[in-house]
This record gives C-alpha cells, structure tokens and sequence, in this order.
C-alpha cells in the first residue's frame, strides 16, 4: 500500500507555496488596463496570467490567440505530437463522485491480460502510434502497482515512449515504474481547492489531498522524465484552480530542474456519471484560459484530449495547444477487433479516426508527429539526486 | 578561425561551400522541410535520432533527408540529459545514418533547451575517441570553447540566444572572445531570428550558422530559407572585403604623432 496517508485530515491545509492569494483577487477583479499590460509584456508572470484569466479579458481572445500562435509556432514549431490512451482496467476502489470509474458506479468491469494489452498495442502501432498512455483507476486488487508495473514493461517493448495515468504512487514505486520504462507520469489534482477535494472524494487513498498534490514531484525525484498535471475543471472556481496549476507547476520547475512539465485542461461537461458540474466552463473560457497558459508559459507543452469536440480541437491546435491524443478509445479493451462492453470513464467527442484527424491537421498546414522520442535515451536513464 | 582566415568551411576531413547549416524539426511537412534546405544551398543539415522512425515512412525525417544529393547528415542527440544518453544515441544515429558527424545536444531541462557544459564535455570526449566528427551545441562560453577544441571536437557551436527564442545574438560578447582565440570553426547554433541577423554572425567571424525556427516558422519557409542564404553569403563577402571600421570619433588634421619625426608641432 501505498505510504502517507495514514494521518490524513478531512480537510487539508493548502501549502503556502502553493497559495493562489493574491492573484485570484486579480483575476477576478483585473480592468482592461491590466489584460493590455499583460499583452504588452515580454516576459509575463502569475500577475499577467491572472489578468489574463479575468472576464476582462475575454474581450481580448483574439489578440490572445494571435499571440499564442506565434509563440506556439516559434517553440514547437508546425507540429503536433500525438499519442493515444490504452486503458488497461476500470476497476476502481476509488470514491470520485464525479468519474465514470468510481466503486459505487454500476458499469461492467473488465481488467486485460497481457495479450490483450498486447493486441491494443499493435493496432495503436498500425495506427503509427509511439506515444502511448496507459491508464487504470485508483489502485485495487485487480489492478495493482505489480499489475501496472509489468505492463509499462510490456509497453516499452513495442513504442517508443510510454506514460502512466493512474493512482498516486511512492517515489519507490515511480523509480520502479521509471526503470521498467516509462517516460512520464500525468496525475491530475482533481480540483486545488481543499474543501471540495475533501467532499468530491469520498473514501479510499485518494482522499489524501496532500499526498496526491506531491506525487508529481516523487515521480520526478524517481527519475521520470515529465509529468503532466492538470485541474479537472467544472469542479471549482476555474481561476483559482487555474493559478494553483501555474503554481504547482512553478514549484516543480524549481525543484526538479532536469525534468518536463505538460498541462492538460481536461473539462467535465454539463453532467457526467450522474454528476453536474458547480462551475461548468464554456467553449469561450477555456479558449481563453489556454492562450493565457501559452502566453505566460510559452515552453510548457500544453495538452487537449479527445474528450473536446473536434471543432473546438481544430480551433486550438498549434494555437496554445502542441499535443494532443487522437483516435482515442477510452473504454478498456477498446482498440480490440470485438469491441469492449465496458463503461467509458468519460465519453469521446473527437470520433475521428486517425487518417481524418491527420488530414485535419495537414490541412492547417501542421505535421502530426508520432514519434518524437526514442528508446535509446531511457535504456541509460537514472533516478535523478535529490 | 574566422571567416578572414577560412576560405572553406572544413569539418573533420570535409570541405563545404555553403556556410549555413540547417536544422530539420519544426516544418509543416517534409516536402516543405526538402524545399527549404534546398533554397537553402545548405549542405550540412541535422536531425534529430528521435524523428527517425523507421517504422512509419511519413513520420520520419531520416528518410527524405538521405535521399538530398550534396546533403550530409549530422544527426543530433537532442533528447538526451546525460553524456551516457548522449552518447548511445550518437552510436544508434551512426549506425542508422552512416554519418560520422554528430551533433551533441544535451540539454536537461526540456523547457529552455540550455546545453548542459559539463555533461556535453564528458560526452565529446568518449564520442571524439570513437571517431565521431563531433560538433557540440553549447553555452558561450570562451573557456568552455578551449576546453572541447583540446579534446578534439571538430567545432564549437555556442548559441545566440535560447533555441526558438529569435532572440538573436544576446551572446556576441562572448562570441567575439570564441571567435578571436579559437582554432576550429565558431558555428553559431540557435536563436538566430532574420538573415540580418545570420550575416551579422559571419561578419563578425563566425565560421558558419546553424538556422531551424528562423527558417521552419517564417510565413514561406522556402523563402525565407533561400533568404539566410544570401544573407550569409552577402556577410561572407563583406567580411571578406574588410569592413570600414566604426568610429565616432573626429580624426585630427595633424597626426598627433607627428612630433616623432620631428614635425613641426601641432597648434
């Protein structure tokens, strides 16, 4: 099991380094003097980020995604790399009122073997993928860290580049994960906010706010490459979770030098396994919320699922936005010839297969880039000092 | 070395005519990637190991690079953290490739891209004793310079500026000091925003530039590509023509030194 969540608090304390006080005032209260003052600087901070996070600035998308643009071109260039999820279980102890997934959540539930993972990773390779996610639910016995632990093993063998989205883990655990090869770990906090954190999770490991908040930094202290993090939105106030995100994400630059971070702006829609989001957030907003990422983080790989509809993910594609999974199934079993009976832990609106998404992105004059990694450089790699 | 005392650009036992070198990443598409580098004239291109893919002919960049005429390849480890990365990657790229060039890129964090100094170190001298043609990406930094020249590199490629940042050359202060003490060619690798920019670099006596995001990111790319190349070439004859030195300064009349010869003295 995993430690640290034996004295765990119902509500926890926010760290002070990762306090959104006082830039959450801004955000809410910025004119537009301060959405063109953030506009107008080389080099903006949490303070411009706010600014651009207000509703005043929400008169200024257009310049916004300009600039996003040509920040988006200038650092990753004409391309967007691909990856695609695999799941491998949706088993789950977990107790998320808002996931498809949760233990209370009456949907069938399957768990692959390994032949089976190693099906869907050959028609994910005959799609030309190299980048591949594999994901679970919380820890449980049918899909355990050894579960898990053995199919990153199996994946490295057929892709290049191998990610994890599971359950917050230990730093032995990530070290373990790292030497079987994989690359990177992404673990949303959910929501930044503590009391809705202690509300929306309501039994199991997962409850530990604060042992979820520093698992990102343990994967990368066990040498894992790059995390993605992430707030779901629709659970909070967006601001606020927004500038804790650019704060967790600050902290970890500082801390752990040699290592990659990527955002994800993962939404709930208006209501999703039998829950409606208290703070919904529309097409316009969170356009918005992604140029101001790429303006005040112009070297972060910014991240779009195919949860978003294929009109919206056009829009945004080189625009902010660098990296991007496609043809996705998010049911376990998924990319097998006889299609999964399972539940999805949260529904597609990008169907598109992948030659279509490509042809899209060729159009808009952008290469989709499969393999943008290689093997070589993990065979060597070690848990990096801390 | 300087452009003054270099006819031609010599790299391990190579001679090129072209002084701009390009980088591959960053294009629409590899047709576009092949036009420009062909605008280009360039004949010293580098990609990177983690664009081969063999296993998928559209999404390599190894493919349509080996097939230019007059194109050599330096495939470059960009990716890699370590020396020990660094170096397995330059061995596979070798082997795929058959090109002794490599380029060492390491740079640990994957946000600014900087060059780590001491892991590039450590890296040239493992792959200059396999016989690599090894060109290191690297801070200007004179004494780091010296450093990777007495090791045997082929030559020094210290950056403008942060890659992708067009920042242009922040760094010719410390250029100057590269250029004027160093033996081997002075490449200027990243940042590099407008051909304005890439002939500045050659007057001031860089051997060569090494242009991607300037090129890849510009509205037409194969224009903009055959543009850096006139640009170089126009700095290399400028260079080569001596350039009027810049002076504000009023010269006086009556050489001040005159009295020496016993002149008559100055008024």
């Amino acid at each position: 099991m995993a430690e640290g969540n034996s004295d765990m608090s119902v509500v926890a304390d926010m760290p002070d380094w990762l306090n959104p006080l006082p830039w959450v005032e801004i955000a809410q209260t910025a004119d537009v003097g301060d959405v063109q003052r953030a506009l107008r600087t080389n080099a903006p901070g949490v303070r411009d980020l706010a600014a651009l996070l207000s509703s005043a600035a929400a008169d200024y998308l257009e310049p916004m995604a300009q600039r996003a643009l040509t920040l988006t071109r200038r650092h990753f260039g004409r391309t967007i790399s691909l990856y695609a999820p695999l799941y491998l279980s949706n088993y789950c102890n977990g107790g998320c009122a808002y996931c498809g997934f949760a233990a209370d959540r009456m949907q069938e539930r399957s768990c692959l073997n390994c032949s089976q993972v190693e099906a869907e990773l050959l028609a994910l390779k005959a799609m030309g993928f190299e980048d591949v996610l594999l994901l679970t639910g919380e820890r449980c016995p049918q899909a355990d860290f050894d579960y898990l632990f053995e199919n990153v093993r199996l994946a490295a063998q057929h892709v290049h580049n191998v990610s994890v989205e599971a359950f917050a883990m230990t730093q032995s655990e990530y070290a373990a994960l790292s030497e079987a090869g994989c690359m990177s770990v992404t673990l949303y906090q959910e929501t930044y906010d503590p009391d809705a954190y202690a509300e929306l999770h309501r039994w199991g490991e997962k409850q530990d706010y604060l042992y979820r908040l520093d698992a990102p930094a343990r994967a990368l202290a066990a040498g894992i490459r790059t995390v993605g993090i992430g707030a779901l939105l629709g659970l909070s106030d967006p601001r606020t979770e927004l500038i804790c995100l650019y704060r967790h994400l600050e902290t970890l630059r500082r801390e752990h030098w040699r290592s990659g971070v990527m955002v994800s702006f993962p939404r709930l829609c208006d209501e999703q396994g039998h829950y409606t989001a208290p703070y919904p957030v529309d097409d316009r907003q969170l356009a918005q919320y992604i140029y101001a990422f790429r303006i005040c983080l112009p070297d972060v790989p910014l991240v779009l699922s195919t949860r978003e509809r294929a009109v919206f993910r056009d829009g945004l594609a080189g625009v902010g936005i660098c990296r991007m999974s496609a043809a996705s199934r998010t049911t376990v079993g998924g990319y097998l010839p006889d299609d999964a009976t399972t539940g999805s832990q949260f529904d597609v609106s990008d169907t598109r297969d992948i030659y279509a998404f490509c042809s899209m992105l060729r159009a808009q004059g952008l290469d989709p880039v499969f393999k943008n990694w290689d093997a070589v450089f993990s065979a060597l790699s070690e848990p990096q000092k801390i | 070395m300087s452009v003054a005392q270099d006819d031609k650009l010599i790299l391990g036992t190579q001679v090129f005519g072209s002084r701009l070198l390009m980088g591959t990443g960053k294009f629409s598409d590899s047709e576009t990637m092949v036009q420009a580098i062909e605008a280009s004239g360039s004949e010293l291109v580098t990609v990177a190991l983690r664009r081969f893919n063999r296993d998928r002919q559209e999404d390599d960049l190894f493919g349509p690079l080996s097939e230019l005429k007059d194109v050599t390849l330096m495939p470059n480890t960009s990716g890699a953290r370590t020396a020990q990365e660094a170096i397995r990657a330059a061995v596979l790229a070798r082997e795929i490739s058959d090109s002794p060039f490599v380029k060492v890129e390491i740079h640990p964090n994957p946000h600014h891209l900087m060059p780590d100094p001491i892991e590039t170190y450590e890296a040239c001298v493992e792959l200059v004793r396999q016989d690599f043609v090894v060109m290191p990406y690297m801070p200007a930094d004179p004494v780091l310079a010296k450093r990777l020249e007495e090791v045997g590199c082929a030559s020094v490629m210290p950056l403008g500026s942060a890659i992708g940042s067009g920042g242009g050359i922040g760094t010719a202060e410390m250029l100057r000091l590269i250029i004027r003490d160093s033996r081997i060619p002075v490449i200027v690798d990243a940042g590099l925003r407008s051909p304005s920019e890439a002939a500045a670099a050659i007057e001031m006596g860089c051997s060569a530039v090494l242009v991607n995001s300037a090129i890849a990111a510009a509205d037409d790319p194969v224009g903009m590509a055959g543009a850096f190349a006139q640009a170089v070439s126009a700095g290399e004859a400028g260079r080569k023509s001596g350039i009027m030195p810049r002076s504000d300064q009023a010269v006086a009349t009556s050489p001040l030194t005159a009295f020496l010869d016993g002149s008559e003295p100055r008024n």
